[in-house]
């Protein structure tokens, strides 16, 4: 472009690369601008909607259909608080977002060690059966799940909840690990150990931390899995102080007679917001991973 | 001379059994998270073989009936126009996901402010959950106070009932679908982009090459892989699209939305026939096992996880 533009001694010459170049411009600007702008409009309008509602009175909806709310006010909210029930729906959610994070993500990183750091026979179809339930769809298992924890006496308990948690989390969770144990040059852990450093030294004091990124990354999604669940809760869990936010989202349509649009979106709000701000505070680290091929 | 000997003795035994510590290590470290895959979801997805083989009642004494719940679902018409339905969804999310998240991918690729704003905006669905957002566009939908009946009746026209159509009620749930799916394969396409080396396009530009031409020939081999990768996932995530499904429209109106996994819910939740369930859950894992088989087979198998570093 610059050398162009210095090639360009004529007055006549010079205007004509003026518009080329403003056309261009012009341009580029629609070519990237509109589709961005609906990106935007796509990605936040759903989530708008839901919070502009939220904040409506209950009946504004039927009286007056209006964009933006007339007097907007929390009561929505308020009423969602009181409801009887709710800090158990919230604290079962982070109970079982805890265990459900933490469990999955001890075990895989000790996995994630053997299979990037050790040659070992079956290391190949371990490595495949740690892999394939990746493909497994969750919702596919509820039937036999449901058959089996009753015989075992533990549908709607916390335990059902974790165990399947858990195991659905680990394949995702060791995947990422793996790849970034694996990326890290085996020289820095050789020195280590000259050093007498033993195997949980090395892991603790060199993988860990140069593999953070991978861990935290594996932490964001193990704890997106466990707070979005619906498919297991629904199958395993039926008393209603035992149901998670999720589900209790789900079992709302079924509770209330007309529907107060202000008390159901603000519900949606309140178990939308505390993923959205753990992913916020990560989202350099986890939209990293995954550009980067780490998750797939 | 006892002595030495002795010593040595002790040597090569303490020597083996350390041998064997090292060599236990590596199992060691793998088998706690293997028990739990194997034990949960090995033990389900066998339970569930069993479970198609057998008829069981509402106190879920099972009999043993062979292919029976097979032969009955095959059979049943509702089985399949569900799975008819099925496909023509996964077909229309692949498209539409596909091509939504190549669009925003190039978007997000040459947008020149903010570019790390935008990325993270973009991903903001994949955090919502499936009921959430299947809410989030029933409100969006509903004939009264949703955002797309006021923007109609603004410009004056009379909203449709778009829940209450089977038609449009298919194409709202594959639209909260590709909502929920879009985002990730985004940036995994995202990713494959700003893998090509930017002096191959400088190349192409000289040829003479145009936009279109240089994407077709250039841009899309080069990231095939990530191509396979977002493919994988957007179809995986519609075969089994369910609480979207379930909190959008419950299968209605009439079965309109009724795709094998909500069929698979109620024949086996509400009408209490876990044999016919269990044969719908070998079918969704055998389309899944059919899809990752083609994953692995193109994808996966040069990823360095597959090899110790050593």
């Amino acid at each position: 472009m610059v050398s162009r533009a210095e090639r360009a001694p004529h007055p006549m010459r010079e205007s004509g690369m003026f518009t080329a170049g403003l056309r261009h411009r012009v341009g580029r600007f629609l070519l990237i601008g509109i589709p961005l702008a609906i990106l935007v409009i796509w990605t936040t309008l759903p989530i708008l909607w839901a919070v502009l509602s939220s904040l409506k009175e209950s009946l504004e909806i039927y009286e007056s259909n209006t964009l933006l709310p007339a007097n907007p006010n929390l009561d929505g909210y308020r009423t969602v608080l009181a409801m009887r029930g709710f800090d158990s729906w919230l604290f079962n959610s982070f109970l079982v977002t805890v265990v459900a994070t933490i469990v999955p993500l001890v075990l895989s990183i000790f996995a994630a060690y053997g299979f990037a750091r050790y040659a070992f026979r079956f290391r190949h179809i371990l490595l495949l059966l740690y892999l394939v339930p990746r493909i497994i769809p969750r919702v596919s298992l509820i039937v036999p799940l449901n058959s089996l924890m009753s015989d075992l006496g533990l549908i709607n308990t916390y335990w059902v909840l974790f165990i399947t948690y858990t195991a659905s989390a680990i394949p995702l969770s060791t995947w990422i690990l793996v790849g970034f144990f694996a990326a890290i040059p085996k020289e820095i852990e050789e020195s280590a150990t000259m050093d007498g450093a033993n195997m949980w030294h090395r892991l603790r004091r060199v993988i860990l931390p140069i593999a953070w990124p991978g861990v935290v990354t594996a932490a964001v999604l193990c704890i997106r899995e466990a707070w979005n669940e619906f498919a297991f809760v629904l199958a395993l869990i039926n008393e209603t102080s035992m149901r998670t936010l999720p589900y209790q989202l789900y079992m709302l349509k079924d509770s209330m007679g007309v529907q107060d649009y202000a008390v159901y979106n603000a519900f949606t709000v309140l178990t939308v917001l505390p993923l959205l701000v753990v992913y916020l505070l990560l989202e350099r680290r986890v939209v990293e991973s995954i550009v980067s091929g780490a998750v797939k | 001379m006892n002595a030495t000997l002795h010593d040595s003795e002790a040597m090569t035994a303490r020597e083996r059994s350390a041998e064997f510590g090292k060599r236990a290590v590596p199992y060691l470290l793998v088998i706690p998270g293997l028990l739990f895959v194997l034990g949960v979801l090995g033990y389900a997805v066998a339970g569930g073989f069993v479970l198609s083989l057998n008829e069981t009642d509402m106190f879920l004494n099972k009999t043993f009936v062979g292919l029976k719940n097979y032969i009955a679902i095959f059979h049943n018409p509702r089985f399949q126009s569900s799975l008819w339905r099925t496909l023509a969804f996964v077909v229309l999310s692949i498209g539409l996901g596909i091509s939504m998240s190549m669009m925003f991918a190039l978007t997000l690729y040459h947008v020149g402010f903010g570019r790390r704003f935008f990325r993270g905006l973009s991903l903001v669905p994949y955090f919502v959950s499936g009921i959430a957002a299947a809410v989030m566009f029933r409100f969006i939908f509903t004939t009264s106070g949703g955002f797309v009946n006021y923007i109609l009746t603004t410009f004056g026209m009379e909203g449709p009932s778009w829940l209450g159509n089977p038609v449009l009620a298919f194409t709202v749930s594959i639209l909260a679908n590709a909502w929920f799916m879009v985002p990730f394969a985004t940036l995994i396409l995202l990713g494959g982009l700003q893998t090509v080396d930017k002096d191959i396009y400088e190349a192409a530009k000289l040829d003479g090459s145009s936009g279109l031409h240089t994407f077709r020939r250039i841009t899309l081999p080069l990231i095939k892989p990530m191509m396979g990768v977002s493919l994988i996932w957007v179809s995986y995530i519609s075969f089994s699209t369910f609480d979207i499904i379930l909190a959008l429209t419950a299968g209605g109106p009439g079965r309109a939305t009724e795709l094998i996994s909500v069929y698979m819910y109620q024949i086996a939740f509400l009408e209490l026939d876990f044999g016919q369930g269990s044969v719908l859950m070998v079918m969704l894992l055998t389309f899944n096992t059919l899809l990752s088989l083609v994953y692995l087979r193109f994808f996966v198998y040069g990823d360095r996880r597959y090899k110790v570093v050593s």
